[in-house]
């Protein structure tokens, strides 16, 4: 009785420590493989097409409209103190420090990093990747890597395109629904927003990037338990790298880009 | 080590498995086993679902580690091998796998030219030039273009023969070949194991059943899996006149023996 408890103790630690072990592992050994021949630019070029240039149209869709109703909101709020004039800079420095990382994290974890985890967990749960090891072609150089790197990449060059787009949907709004002239509408947007911001916008969502990459191909090189294992890695890959990128996105903003 | 001979064919072991334990968690798979597999032979390992066929194979090329024991491939003890160095006693193996595990993004050309593009420094007309062979040996001469999913069971198993035999493998290993094929196409799976066996001198085949009327044509020698060791072997001869309760239940299929469901 009195071991069974210690044991279920001991267990409610050594679970966390294992896994965060193997995610270690994979990480680490997907960054190491870096270095490793052979380069697979091929198989990084085609992840990075489906993680980056796959997601650009719901990327554009979201910070449009991202962009467009955080004006419409914060417009409202200015007016009722007549300071309509902060719009433009207020949503500039928003989109670019936060809202754009963040929300381009959240997608891709959502579109690409589920559809890695996913498709590793059949490779795993179908013996492909033990016919990888079989054939003496390390899994982690073939599957992983590539999936790292274009994932690490494809984030940061997504955010980009959101801080544009999301700032043309502000635009727009200010513009067109709004009314707001266009002077009113940059000259604290330019004012406001530096490179700086965009600059550790970028460095977030390649964090981000690198944290999707590794927690799905983890979740998916780990998957137990034929179809329904797979559905679990898929969405616990979801969760997990949501609640990491939104967690780390606190430490982040904290402690090295204040 | 000395060189070990394999009592049952006298013929020398290519592999042998010397004590093995392995345990997954609280499940212990293996419990002791010992196993030789004689050089240039057909030997077959029978066993009941789950009783750890393929656990067994998959030591042998270093997949799973034994959490005791000895394997030895030739003069290598995998057992106490670096990774680094079971890569090269990999290169020597050819394995078909259960469900075949081809992979799903490539058409069966590609799969089965991908460990020599992988690993030779063939141009790439001599790589479709062999492969198309060894598809036409398999039977899937025409079926170059079709992904896995677009394959029939038998045929997916055939291209995963194909993959397997791509190197020129010393060693093949068949994890199930049979398994959910029908009688005519099991006879052909059969022929192509035996046929594969014979045209390659000095190859070394090892098959998992779990059907021992479909293994007897086949074996040079049979190993019968319980419990994690090796209950029986020998030649099929010596399986068809056994008069073992435990052999004789599974040659019948019977319910009824010391084997319960
Ligand atoms: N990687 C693994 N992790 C945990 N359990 C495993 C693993 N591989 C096999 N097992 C367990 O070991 C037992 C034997 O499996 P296996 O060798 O696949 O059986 P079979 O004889 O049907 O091929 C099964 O109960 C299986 O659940
Ligand atoms: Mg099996």
């Amino acid at each position: 009785m009195i071991v069974r408890a210690i044991e279920a103790i001991g267990r409610m630690f050594v679970e966390p420590m294992e896994e965060l072990g193997r995610v270690t592992h994979i990480g680490g050994r997907g960054l190491l493989n870096l270095f490793i021949p052979p380069i697979r630019i091929r198989h990084t070029i085609a992840q990075l097409e489906f993680i980056g240039v796959q997601s650009l149209p719901i990327i554009i869709l979201t910070s449009f409209f991202t962009g467009g109703v955080f004006t419409l909101q914060s417009f409202k709020a200015f007016q009722l103190f007549g300071a309509q004039g902060l719009v433009g800079g207020t949503v500039g420095v928003a989109l670019t420090r936060e809202l754009a990382p963040t929300l381009t994290g959240l997608l891709v974890a959502g579109r690409a990093g589920s559809a890695m985890a996913a498709e590793i967990g059949a490779m795993r749960v179908s013996e492909q990747i033990d016919a990888l090891d079989a054939m003496a072609i390390d899994p982690i150089n073939y599957l992983v890597k590539p999936r790292i790197i274009a994932a690490t990449l494809a984030a940061p060059l997504l955010t980009a395109v959101f801080d544009l787009i999301g700032i043309f949907g502000s635009y727009v709004v200010a513009i067109y629904t709004l009314r707001m002239s266009y002077p009113d509408f940059m000259i604290r947007l330019d004012d406001w927003v530096d490179w700086d911001d965009i600059w550790g916008g970028l460095f977030k969502a390649a964090v981000f990037g690198l944290i999707i990459g590794v927690v799905a191909c983890y979740k998916g090189f780990y998957t137990k338990g034929g179809a329904v294992g797979v559905g679990k890695s898929t969405t616990s890959s979801v969760v997990v790298s949501s609640v990491m990128i939104l967690v780390s996105n606190y430490f982040i903003a904290r402690y090295i880009l204040p | 080590m000395s060189e070990r001979i394999d009592p049952v064919t006298g013929e020398p072991a290519s592999i042998s498995y010397v004590n093995v334990h392995k345990s997954f968690g609280t499940q212990h798979v293996l419990r002791g086993l010992n196993l030789a597999i004689p050089r240039g032979k057909i030997t077959v390992i029978i066993g009941r679902s789950g009783t750890g066929k393929s656990v067994t194979i998959k030591h042998v090329m270093g997949l799973l580690r034994p959490d005791k024991g000895e394997i030895w491939v030739g003069n290598d003890n995998l057992a106490t091998m670096r990774d680094r160095d079971l890569r090269t006693v990999r290169n020597r193996f050819g394995v078909v796998f259960q469900d075949a595990a081809l992979f799903d993004s490539m058409n069966v050309l590609d799969n089965v030219a991908f460990p020599l593009r992988e690993h030779s420094r063939l141009r790439d007309r001599e790589v479709v030039a062999k492969v198309r062979g060894l598809l036409a040996q398999v039977g899937l001469a025409g079926a170059e273009l079709k992904l896995p999913s677009q394959l029939s069971g038998g045929m997916r198993k055939r291209a995963g023969l194909a993959r397997a035999l791509v190197r020129d493998p010393e060693f093949v290993l068949y994890d199930e070949p049979t398994t959910g094929l029908d009688p005519i196409l099991t006879a052909a799976m059969d022929k192509l194991i035996v046929d594969t066996q014979e045209s390659r001198p000095g190859i070394t085949s090892v098959v998992i059943s779990h059907d021992m009327h479909a293994v007897l044509g086949i074996a040079d020698k049979i190993a019968m899996l319980v419990d994690g060791v090796v209950a029986h072997e020998g030649t099929p001869e010596y399986f068809k006149n056994s008069k073992d309760p435990l052999v004789h239940q599974f040659l019948t299929g019977s319910l009824d023996g010391p084997m319960k469901v």
